[in-house]
């Protein structure tokens, strides 16, 4: 495509197809629209200018200030003639000038005259174009015209005034709000387009009214919907009020179900495919409610039309994430999707597949995907790519298949975000199965040999520098490394120096050769270079520099210990002098971060990624954060951190979450607290935390947050003692205190008095499952073997009437807080007894495993067999106990 | 809401291109995103077939009619269904205005049409009219038949 953002004026060879536009310029166009001040309006004329006019404006051309004003002031003496083609040009030109409201007032009598003239079809754009251009005030003097309009006979004027409130709403939601009652007349109107809007416009006022929408929904379930849009609203909207109904708390037979099933019979596609949509997104969806769902998707994969074939693939995709099983009837549909031209359905089809495909099949998957990367865009083939990456986690048998897949598509071309995707998969695979090690490595090392992104090599290479020394013959990797050293630019060099180093001081055997090699290196080009030889050789040679072996290790493989932003301000502030740079004046305290910011880091980083972020969130986050704190250092070593308990609800005045982190003798909430009112600052903002129902903990300290200001989270933690190595458990409430104190939004600054004030949280439960570390296994027969079958411990359960055994399986594993292996997780429709296989770590870190046999009888009671085997038998029967008493 | 209608020629040349919500930066963008996913995909397909596709949580739904591409890009409820009738919509009036399916040379000649048309389609990123007949009214300011 030559150019492909040129305003169209280009030439045409061929006279007959030459632009009626060809060769128009704003300025002559502005000239000509003077015609509209002329005394005798010249309709067809008139018209051509405004569609000139309109061509300009539509190809993102835009008038000046006077420009516009003087255009505006020509075209409202159009209103004049009473030519109809003209006067209709004329509402759409005012609109796309859109007039500054100095400028509005001009032309507000001649529409309001048509607002209310004889003439509808002037009613209904004049309504249009006063929606479009008035402000609240003018709108209060023609509400009373705009509400008669909602009820107008005619159906484009009905339509009109709807749209236009829904427009309004979002600038002058109290006026709009007003005309209810007649927009609820809207619905009952006999003309399908404008029941349509009427029943968006009426849901947007009412939304945050649940039992009007309830209402609502009831009432038009049972009535009848004129077209198959209104339809898809009414089931966007009867989805909600389910929602809302299981939020709080309404059990039984599901409302409204039976209105999703029978829409998936209705003759229409979009209304059959919105209301299949609507049930596989159902809180809890069983399988027989997802099955009639499920089966007119699956025709809908093998339409012509590729929107339905589309939307279809999208949502199985969703329900293979949650119900894999469900979807495995669709899979031959789906794998003839791989071919289709459109690249997108290919691309969900693939990842779907990648989802519910069992053990057996991967094999006969990965070659038919093989082909189809060759010919997809990267932003699809790192879908795949992440898609292969779980895969492997589920099947860790499989790993050599999708092992030999990921290096293969490593080589070929591809660009930088594409090519961390497949580099971060393969690390993945490397820390998840342990079998994976060196193959990957090797993968790895081949791929720097000729790779061109300086981020993921250097990414490498210190990767290789941590896992490389501990394989079975680490001077394999020393050729691939030292390579680096002669081949790259200086940053990658500079690693390469450092991974070396790394290998040298872990395997002996090396450590003359790896000697050899760094001594190269201090004649090098870059000075980072040279100085990171030259002290590796001097810690390697144990010259004394370096006091201890120890010294040398953390000095190799410790972790930065200051977070890397305070460094980062740190050095920025640092003016060179004679004083050096000293790393213990870095802060250590982790700086909170605004909200925004922080939705903006999006997912979480995986494989090599970026290094853990600042802020202390993930296992490693947690541990540095508690041991910076002096209350906290003396109580060992973490054992687990939760994720976060919410203790407000959505949109409260402060959000407060907890993360209970579990030691051997103490607990630590760390309450995590978001003001979210910009004219407050919050001070001395404490946890008032009641034991009483948690007998086996005593308060043992407790550390207040100074400053809580808008949007920026802060925390406040409080310890408890409790028995050393006992999982207790209890409850806890929760009030938050603190200092408020006013804030001049102008100036950002606060009053000096405040008032102290407390907020409510909701209570906290510690439970058996927060002493349960999930740690799965890649083989669970071999790790199940390998413990003695003499400590194994099995009892029986009734678990009584559930509604599946998927959901059966799920109280146990929230229960216990334990890894599913295997993928076991996931029941197959329909099936009546299933095996689920959990690992886990239980606090002392004693490895657990469970092998969990569930049955169904035809009342839907559900039987348990638990078998438990732990290094410890004493584990074991507590686990057994924890079952007993869930 | 509809964030995007957009008509291109053959070669990729913008004709008509409606945004709503859109910041005026990001145009560009999606100016050139679509333009580059029609050129690769449009090729040898028949007219109005349909073609779907999704960048992050939009929804793209485009077709050819005649010499002339056109793009609608939606978000929220108008996913791809809906677009898919608001495109079926949207080449049912030009083809009414233009005849057949056009050639770039009748669809400008009818330009202030077919702007009329889009005008009572969609209004501000909402779908408000939906019936060729009415539409081919309204643009002349005759109410609907039924009436």
């Amino acid at each position: 495509m030559a150019q492909p953002l040129v305003k169209k004026d280009d030439d045409h060879d061929d006279e007959l197809e030459y632009s009626p536009f060809m060769g128009i310029e704003k300025g002559a166009v502005l000239q000509e629209a003077r015609v509209f001040n002329d005394p005798q309006v010249d309709p067809r004329r008139c018209s051509q200018v405004i569609t000139k006019l309109l061509y300009l404006l539509n190809q993102g051309e835009s008038f000046t200030k006077v420009e516009a004003t003087e255009v505006f002031f020509s075209v409202t003496k159009l209103f004049q003639s009473k030519d109809t083609g003209l006067r209709r040009m004329v509402y759409l030109i005012i609109k796309e000038l859109s007039p500054s409201s100095d400028e509005v007032i001009i032309v507000t009598s001649s529409l309001m005259k048509d607002m209310t003239s004889k003439i509808d079809m002037y009613k209904a754009n004049a309504i249009r174009v006063l929606c479009r251009i008035i402000d609240g005030s003018l709108l209060t003097q023609i509400e009373r015209y705009v509400k008669q309009s909602i009820v107008d006979k005619n159906p484009v004027v009905s339509s009109a005034a709807l749209v236009s409130g829904l427009h309004l709403l979002k600038t002058n939601p109290e006026i709009v709000k007003r005309w209810s009652n007649e927009v609820q007349e809207g619905i009952q109107s006999r003309s399908a387009l404008v029941q349509f809007h009427a029943l968006a416009l009426l849901h947007q006022i009412r939304q945050n009214d649940r039992l009007a929408v309830s209402k609502l929904v009831g009432s038009l379930t049972r009535g009848s919907v004129r077209s198959p849009l209104a339809q898809c609203l009414l089931i966007r909207y009867t989805s909600q009020v389910i929602r809302d109904m299981s939020n709080h708390g309404q059990s039984g037979e599901r409302p409204f179900y039976e209105f999703l099933e029978s829409c998936l019979r209705h003759k229409a596609e979009m209304v059959i495919l919105e209301a299949a949509r609507a049930i596989t997104e159902l809180d809890g969806v069983t399988s027989r409610e997802l099955t009639p769902a499920i089966t007119v998707l699956q025709l809908f994969l093998s339409s012509p039309r590729p929107v339905l074939r589309f939307a279809a693939v999208r949502t199985l995709n969703k329900v293979a994430m949650t119900h894999p099983m469900a979807v495995t009837n669709c899979n031959i549909d789906m794998e003839s999707l791989i071919s289709d031209q459109n690249r997108s359905i290919a691309t969900l089809a693939i990842t779907t597949l990648l989802k519910t495909g069992n053990e057996s099949s991967v094999e006969r998957l990965m070659k038919q995907i093989t082909n189809f990367m060759s010919d997809i865009a990267d932003e699809f083939k790192i879908v795949v790519v992440e898609a292969i990456r779980s895969l492997c986690v589920k099947f860790p048998l499989k790993y050599r298949s999708l092992m030999t897949f990921l290096s293969n598509i490593l080589r070929e071309e591809g660009g930088f975000e594409y090519k961390r995707a497949i580099v971060d998969s393969i690390v993945t695979i490397i820390r998840d199965i342990p079998d994976a090690k060196e193959s990957g490595l090797l993968h790895l090392c081949e791929f720097i040999e000729d790779c061109e992104f300086t981020y993921l090599s250097t990414q490498i290479l210190h990767f290789l520098g941590i896992e490389g020394p501990n394989t079975s013959d680490p001077s394999k990797y020393i050729r691939y490394i030292y390579n680096r050293v002669h081949l790259e630019n200086a940053t990658v060099r500079a690693a390469a120096v450092s991974t070396l180093a790394k290998f040298g001081f872990m395997v002996e055997s090396l450590k003359p050769r790896i000697t050899v090699l760094l001594k190269r290196c201090i004649y090098d080009s870059d000075d980072e270079v040279r100085d990171r030889a030259t002290l590796f050789l001097s810690i390697l040679a144990g010259d004394g520099t370096v006091d201890t072996d120890k010294d040398s290790k953390e000095f190799l493989f410790g972790s930065l210990e200051v977070p890397l932003v305070n460094m980062e301000t740190s050095l920025k502030n640092y003016e060179p002098s004679e004083e050096a740079f000293d790393i213990n004046s870095v802060p250590k305290e982790v700086k909170s971060q605004p909200l925004a910011e922080k939705k903006a880091q999006g997912k979480k980083p995986t494989g090599l990624g970026a290094p853990p972020a600042a802020p202390a969130s993930g296992f490693d986050g947690y541990e540095k954060l508690l041991s910076s704190i002096p209350e906290f250092a003396a109580f060992g070593k973490l054992f687990k951190s939760s994720s976060p308990v919410e203790l407000t609800e959505a949109e409260t005045e402060y959000a407060v979450n907890v993360i209970k982190h579990i030691f051997d003798s103490h607990v630590v909430f760390q309450y995590n607290c978001t003001n979210t009112i910009p004219e407050q600052l919050l001070e001395r903002v404490n946890v008032i935390v009641d034991a009483s129902e948690a007998e086996e903990f005593s308060e043992a300290a407790s550390k207040a947050l100074n400053s809580l200001p808008y949007d920026s989270p802060g925390q406040a933690f409080v310890a408890f003692e409790k028995p050393a190595g006992v999982p207790a458990v209890g409850k806890f409430s929760n009030t938050l205190t603190f200092v408020v104190k006013e804030v001049d939004p102008s100036t950002g600054e606060a009053e000096d008095d405040g008032v102290e004030d407390e907020y409510q949280l909701e209570e906290l439960e510690v439970v058996a499952a927060d002493y349960m570390v999930k740690v799965g296994v890649s083989n669970f027969r071999n790790a199940w073997e390998s413990m003695d079958e003499e400590d194994e411990h099995v009892d029986e359960y009734g678990l009584g009437q559930r509604e599946s055994l998927g959901e059966a399986i799920k109280a146990v594993m929230d229960l216990l807080g334990m890894q599913p292996c295997e993928g076991t997780e996931t029941v197959p429709s329909n099936a009546r007894s299933h095996t689920c296989l959990l690992s886990g770590v239980y606090i002392g870190n004693v490895k657990v495993l469970v092998r969990a046999q569930f049955g169904m009888d035809s009342t839907k009671e559900i039987a348990m067999k638990l078998a438990v085997r732990a290094e410890d038998v004493s584990v074991a029967e507590a686990i057994h106990e924890i079952v007993a008493n869930g | 809401m509809i964030l995007a209608v957009l008509f291109a020629n053959s070669v990729g040349n913008v004709l008509i291109e409606r945004f709503n919500g859109v910041p005026a930066e990001e145009r560009l963008h999606w100016r050139s995103f679509l333009v580059k996913l029609g050129a690769e995909n449009l090729k040898g397909v028949k007219n109005e077939e349909l073609l779907v596709a999704c960048h992050k949580s939009v929804y793209i739904v485009y077709t050819m009619l005649g010499d002339v591409s056109i793009f609608l890009v939606g978000k929220d409820e108008y996913d791809e269904l809906a677009l898919a009738e608001v495109i079926f919509i949207i080449t049912a009036a030009v083809k009414d205005v233009c005849g057949k399916p056009p050639t770039e040379r009748v669809f400008l000649d009818k330009y202030g049409r077919i702007c009329l048309c889009l005008d009572e389609i969609v209004w501000n990123g909402l779908l408000e009219n939906t019936d060729k007949d009415r539409i081919k009214r309204l643009i002349r300011l005759k109410p609907p038949s039924e009436f």
